[in-house]
């Protein structure tokens, strides 16, 4: 099979597994416990489809889902299985951090956009996410990712709020209010 | 010649010409950007040309359709983020050649295979439609059912390290698309008493979450690599590299063309099936697949251009949409008065030709428009990460929220991405999670058709499978496509080989 770069793991090389054989490629930090919380969340997925309807037919509406799950438990348990033997066959561990600092900040940062993109409207929370990411991330002095958070949110703006008319959240930023202002001082002008 | 005057009427009008023009421009940009999908672009101009007369709304709808199509590649190379499902495998191989600096390249050879598979497309909507249209007619809910599940197999092609954790990925990707309400009851399905998931999880939304936002924190680990620069040297490919992939991309436009004449199924699944058929047929490429092979642009680009072809012949001759951007024209067409189906093509055959002239239009423009700008496009790819990483982010939040105005829906990206991210890096195929979302209703509500026309009788149900030689062939491609991923497979090839 041919490495594939949207599999993860970047530029390690991949070494196939067959249903019958473990892969020999190193483990990542907290692949066991993974492979453990999908295992479970997979059962818990399959009593849920078994709740929309049992075992009442082959056409029910909670067939297809309990199918599907089903192959997600075995899937699951036979990953479980596989990283069983790889610890046998002790394949090592690729100790490379899942997440560095930086990256779980900046976790922690979109969680937070999200959190607050309704309460204080998108131009406030997106204005406050560039400049927070843009200066964890080191792309420059604070004037010179000042006014590039500043032209990329007039750009976004005019894009997506006026020209493909995409209503994003006002929040605490009154919006219409300052649309309305601007377009009765060109009404004026005229 | 009263079809060829029809068939050259956008051609001669400087208006019409200017709509095809701006429409593919348009298009181009509106499929590279995450978010913002062709299905929503035309049915915004649905209501924006309700006063239009019926020819200048097409040809700005059709320029949108060929443009957006094609315009998914330009970021799914440039940053590994489809812009539409349609080039969710175009990224496969594109994105490794920008990683080595062949962005230009693979834009250009992507441009030009998308155009011969949308010419192609093109022809065969002209010539075989009403053949094309009948053979469809004769598929049975278990066949469409039968084509899916070839789709979600193809997994097994696409799985990185392991067919197991791939066929995890694509049964997730199902199990994400029965979330909300029943189609044929409308009971609620893994719902949890929650009204906001009554209408089920967005499948764009899990697309940016998973491509998007994953991409991300990889991208992350990164920080201290210089941004590659482009070669742009060569965006037009040589005619002989054009030459060299003519005979796939013919092949994969056909695959494109059949898969697209299917009602309800379109251009992403016949980039996926082509892209896999491209992995089998070329036994030696330059460069292996998964790593900028050339034959894994020109396959899915050939194939989703070609698609858009094949959609059109089931709505025109039959009045069924080949997919969602149809099921949107098929909505225009009504507006203006008209009414698509085996009828049209009688009473009404200058409509057929006129389409016929506008797709072949826009795709000459799509040439022209694809092949320029891309030195623009390709700065995209050296703006610092540390500008571009935000940058990406916040895109892709606009984008999910600019689906149905919804906040769920960028929670739902962001959880996404977060898992995204994390199962890639423990070797989880997401593009094998998105083709599940996306073929998900499509398998469920055909297996219950299905398995209803033979009174819940499962035993029936397999004996209907041999019923017809449509079913057999399919079951027999998915049965052949399992045995080749088992180590069954690889003793019987050494055995035969001795």
């Amino acid at each position: 099979m041919q490495p594939n770069p949207m599999s993860g793991g970047g530029e390690d090389k991949m070494s196939v597994a067959t249903p019958t054989s473990p892969s020999a490629k190193p483990k990542r930090p907290g692949e066991d416990i993974f492979g453990l919380l999908v295992l479970m969340g997979s059962l818990f997925l399959l009593w849920t489809a078994y709740q929309i309807s049992g075992f009442s037919s082959l056409s029910s509406p909670g067939s297809f889902p309990m199918a599907v799950a089903l192959v997600m438990v075995l899937a699951s348990a036979h990953t479980c299985w596989d990283n069983i033997r790889r610890n046998r066959a002790k394949v090592g561990i690729d100790r490379t951090p899942l997440l560095s600092k930086t990256a779980f900040v900046f976790l922690l940062m979109i969680i937070a956009y999200g959190a607050l993109l309704e309460t204080l409207g998108f131009l406030l929370s997106s204005f406050l996410f560039l400049i927070g990411g843009m200066t964890l991330l080191r792309a420059g002095s604070l004037p010179k990712i000042l006014g590039l958070v500043v032209l990329c949110l007039v750009v976004i703006y005019v894009l997506f709020r006026l020209t493909f008319q995409v209503v994003l959240p006002q929040g605490i930023v009154p919006e219409a209010a300052i649309i309305s202002a601007i377009s009765d001082l060109f009404a004026g002008a005229k | 010649m009263d079809a060829m005057s029809y068939f050259l009427i956008s051609w001669m009008d400087p208006w019409l010409l200017f709509l095809l023009a701006a429409g593919t421009f348009c298009g181009i940009y509106i499929g590279a950007i995450p978010g913002l999908s062709v299905t929503m672009a035309v049915s915004i101009l649905i209501s924006f040309t309700f006063s239009w007369e019926l020819n200048d709304a097409l040809c700005l709808m059709i320029g949108i359709f060929v443009g957006g199509v094609y315009g998914g590649a330009r970021t799914a190379i440039l940053l590994n983020i489809p812009g539409s499902p349609s080039s969710i495998a175009t990224a496969l191989d594109g994105y490794p050649l920008a990683q080595k600096g062949e962005a230009g390249e693979a834009i250009g050879l992507s441009t030009v295979m998308s155009v011969v598979g949308g010419l192609l497309g093109v022809l065969a909507l002209a010539v075989a439609a009403p053949l094309i249209s009948d053979f469809a007619l004769s598929f049975q809910p278990r066949d469409f059912m039968l084509v899916a599940i070839l789709g979600i197999l193809l997994v097994g092609s696409l799985a990185g390290d392991s067919l197991v954790k791939g066929v995890f990925a694509g049964a997730f990707g199902l199990l994400i698309g029965t979330v909300g309400m029943d189609p044929l009851t409308a009971e609620p399905r893994f719902t949890f008493g929650s009204m906001n998931l009554l209408s089920g999880i967005s499948f764009i939304a899990v697309m940016i979450g998973m491509f998007g936002v994953s991409e991300i924190f990889v991208q992350m680990r990164f920080m201290d690599r210089l941004a590659m620069k482009q070669n742009l040297s060569r965006i037009i490919p040589s005619w002989a590299s054009v030459r060299k992939h003519l005979p796939l991309s013919a092949q994969a436009s056909a695959i494109g063309l059949g898969v697209g004449a299917l009602p309800g199924v379109g251009g992403d699944i016949a980039a996926l099936m082509s892209y896999d058929y491209a992995k089998r047929v070329v036994r030696n490429p330059e460069v292996p697949f998964g790593q900028g092979a050339k034959e894994g642009l020109v396959a899915p680009e050939s194939a989703n251009a070609s698609a858009i072809g094949g959609a059109f012949i089931p709505m025109l001759t039959l009045g069924i949409p080949g997919d969602a951007v149809t099921a949107i024209f098929i909505g225009a067409l009504f507006i203006h008065g008209l009414n698509p189906g085996p009828m049209l093509m009688i009473e009404q055959p200058h409509m057929f030709w006129f389409i016929v002239g506008g797709l072949t239009l826009a795709n000459i423009f799509l040439l022209i428009f694809g092949l320029t700008g891309i030195k623009i496009f390709a700065k995209i790819v050296e703006i610092p990460k540390a500008i571009l990483l935000p940058l990406i982010l916040l895109l892709s939040v606009v984008g999910t929220y600019a689906l149905q105005n919804s906040i769920q829906d960028v929670y739902w990206m962001l959880g996404f991405g977060v898992l995204g991210y994390f199962m890639k890096e423990y070797g989880y195929q997401l593009g094998a999670v998105i083709l599940g979302v996306i073929l998900s209703r499509l398998i469920d509500e055909n297996w219950r058709r299905a398995i209803i026309s033979e009174r819940d009788d499962l035993g029936s149900f397999f004996t209907s499978l041999f019923a017809s030689p449509l079913s057999v062939v399919l079951l027999t491609v998915i049965v052949l496509i399992v045995l080749s991923q088992t180590p069954l497979f690889g003793m019987l090839k050494r055995k035969l080989s001795r």
